[in-house]
């Protein structure tokens, strides 16, 4: 703690009593009339805004939602007990907002920007406001740079590309979480001399946890700092025990904090884990508020509370300088039902999905991303073109490969033809299969798919299938480097690396044991 | 809230009648002698809320106070809102009258709170300033208040001049705790 002199508290007093004389503090007011359940009604404060911040007394802030002929309608960010009927309230006429800037990376927030680490104060001294208008046509361009997951079965069949949203969607206990921080470590590449030297740029990263277990929430922090994900990353944090407009307002703050990045040129990802139960914090207090339930008992505009925020993701044009905002938002089904009303919405609203199933969860498939029903529809563009390549047919075949399995369990005899296919298939099933926190870089994962769509996994029996994959790619960092090199820097599959590629898996394999 | 509005319309139509009849002031006066006198006794207000007691009692009670100290038109209103079942609102149909009446002659009333009195001086300067500042007419009430330490606080409607030396200590004491990044 650093020592306050004597000197400097009476040099700002005399400051401040210097002004003191023509000072007239011109402020409107309001008073409780009702409070109760984190809303409070408000009669007065006649020319206030929507989503205004009002002051209650004890330091408790509020936003104004509501507003009626004779009263306002209030949430609390704040103890709803330290407000009582017949309380003063000001206006602070400003919108609600958080401060944003550089300074925010590295720490964990709550949804109004005050840091909740015990790391100090966050000294910025930009302020944007919490609702934001999305951008138009004009400022925007198609996605057209990758954003690298680091999840083999993700960054060939489902590409997601920077300033894309893309959800994430699945039961419980799926690794829905697991997805988001695995992109998260992912991000660590991109701010390498390596990447920058290559001409990718840094992405920022911004996890937004709404209505979760606290301790949920510092597993995700410990994990992100063990591998130093932290210093690019920004976790705004509105636990299950915050009043429900805490939890509602905090997938906004995370954009507007995206969008600090963004509009500074640089590429921003956020997501928002998870949006369902943002849904339920805004119908809690939609209820509150008096507004008639509709489906579900969510409010009539429960579809505008996503597609607002959603559309806040944008690729910038080149005019704006490029920067991007993509989102990642997560929606928990209840036993598999996608069509629920909140998911339902989600999945219109994004520009594709991400569904992950307790079944192949349970069967072994990690991450158990269902490819057969999962898509992006924007993010083939940013693909690079050596990932195009080998990921084409893939997608094809795991499905040819699902279908078949299910008719080979009949158990009748089948033609060479299908077993090759199944045979095949199942292991490509292996090898997409990828432990927690362990992203691999493109460059890998061009190689290792490469590999099993020309036939190298063939003779490989389907336990060893991991094993080979580790161990040849090794061998090729350590023998044939190069290739790795070219397909960085060209960015696709030129004659001469295929060549290479190939006799470097004809020669691994020769070498490769197989465990008995 | 569907009782704000009623009250509103009653208020607006005795406001325009009266316009039209040239007797705003006295009607004025009337609005005025009757919010008092329900004030004082909210006895007879009680009267008006309940639902047992007869209309032609209420009626009566009504022309039986009031009939010798207001004038036609306001006795006739108010057996009107008799009539119309409308009695419950009488008081807040007669205080909206009053702001109506005051949005209509751009009048204001002004709360003042000041730590010890001023003098016709101080007053008069705080008058101008302030019917300059916010461009009406102002109706001041001033009452004393030793909390406040110096200076005033005035209250126009929702909005608060507020120059009085307690809460220029407020801000500072704020300052001093929220030091940087704050929600201000």
């Amino acid at each position: 703690m650093a020592e306050v002199r004597p000197d400097e508290i009476s040099a700002i007093l005399r400051k401040q009593l210097s002004g003191y004389e023509n000072e007239v503090d011109i402020y409107d007011v309001g008073t409780v009339l009702q409070v109760g359940d984190g809303i409070a009604r408000v009669y007065g404060l006649s020319k206030v805004m929507a989503s205004e911040l009002v002051e209650f007394p004890n330091n408790v802030y509020g936003m104004v939602l509501n507003l009626e002929e004779d009263s306002v309608g209030c949430v609390l960010f704040g103890e709803s007990t330290l407000v009582k009927e017949g309380d003063t309230v000001k206006r602070t006429k400003r919108v609600a907002s958080m401060p944003v800037g550089d300074e925010m990376l590295g720490r964990v927030i709550n949804p109004l920007g005050i840091p909740i680490d015990g790391k100090g104060a966050i000294n910025t001294n930009k302020f944007l406001p919490i609702e934001r208008k999305a951008l138009g046509v004009i400022q925007r361009q198609p996605v057209k740079e990758p954003l690298q997951t680091g999840i083999v079965a993700i960054d060939a069949m489902i590409p997601i590309g920077r300033g894309q949203r893309e959800l994430i969607i699945g039961d419980r206990q799926t690794g829905k979480t697991a997805v988001a921080v695995d992109t998260i470590i992912s991000q660590k590449y991109t701010h390498t001399e390596e990447a920058k030297r290559l001409g990718i740029k840094p992405v920022y990263c911004i996890y937004v946890a709404v209505g979760q277990k606290s301790s949920t929430v510092v597993q995700v922090v410990s994990k992100l700092q063990e591998y130093g994900a932290m210093d690019y990353t920004t976790v705004i944090v509105a636990s299950a025990s915050e009043p429900a407009p805490l939890q509602f307002i905090s997938p906004y703050s995370g954009a507007t904090l995206g969008e600090y990045f963004r509009d500074n040129g640089k590429h921003a990802l956020v997501i928002f884990d998870d949006l369902s139960k943002q849904a339920a914090a805004y119908r809690e207090l939609s209820l509150l508020l008096r507004r008639p339930p509709g489906r579900e008992a969510y409010p009539g505009d429960v579809f505008y509370l996503h597609s607002r925020l959603l559309e806040r993701a944008s690729k910038l044009s080149d005019d704006l300088g490029g920067g991007s905002l993509t989102a990642l938002p997560i929606i928990e089904t209840q036993q598999g039902d996608v069509s629920a009303y909140i998911p339902t919405n989600v999945i219109s609203i994004t520009d594709g999905q991400i569904y992950l199933e307790s079944n192949l969860f349970n069967a072994g498939v990690r991450p158990a991303i269902n490819v057969g029903i999962s898509v992006s529809r924007v993010g083939g563009n940013a693909q690079i073109k050596a990932m195009k390549k080998v990921a084409g047919s893939l997608k094809l075949d795991l499905a040819q490969y699902r279908e078949l399995e299910a008719f080979a369990k009949f158990g009748s005899d089948l033609d060479k033809g299908t077993q090759r296919t199944l045979a095949n298939g199942a292991r490509l099933v292996e090898l997409l299969k990828q432990g927690l926190y362990s992203p691999v870089n493109v460059e890998k994962q061009v190689v290792s798919l490469f590999l099993a769509t020309s036939g190298f996994l063939d003779e490989v029996p389907i336990h060893d299938v991991k094993r080979f994959e580790k161990e040849v790619l090794e061998f090729i960092e350590v023998k044939y480097n190069q290739i790795f090199e070219n397909i960085k820097k060209e960015k696709q599959l030129s004659e001469d690396t295929i060549s290479a590629l190939k006799n470097a898996g004809s020669e691994f394999v020769s070498v490769f044991k197989k465990s008995s | 809230m569907a009782e704000q509005k009623v009250s509103i319309r009653y208020a607006q139509s005795l406001l325009d009648s009266a316009v039209e009849r040239n007797n705003l002031n006295d009607v004025y006066n009337d609005v005025k002698l009757i919010v008092s006198t329900l004030k004082n006794y909210p006895e007879l207000r009680r009267v008006f809320i309940n639902p047992t007691i007869r209309p032609e009692t209420k009626t009566s009670i009504l022309n039986e106070v009031f009939k010798e100290k207001v004038n036609g038109d306001t006795i006739s209103f108010l057996n009107f809102i008799v009539e119309k079942s409308r009695e419950d609102l009488l008081f807040s149909i007669m205080l909206k009258f009053i702001q109506l009446y005051n949005e209509h002659l751009s009048l204001a009333d002004a709360e003042v709170r000041i730590a010890f009195d001023f003098s016709e001086e101080q007053k008069r300067a705080l008058k101008e300033n302030l019917e300059k500042l916010v461009n009406k007419k102002i109706n001041f009430n001033y009452s004393i208040d030793p909390q406040i330490i110096g200076g005033f606080v005035a209250r126009i409607d929702d909005t608060v001049f507020d120059a009085s030396v307690s809460h220029q200590l407020e801000i500072l004491k704020k300052q001093f705790i929220e030091g940087g990044a704050s929600l201000n």
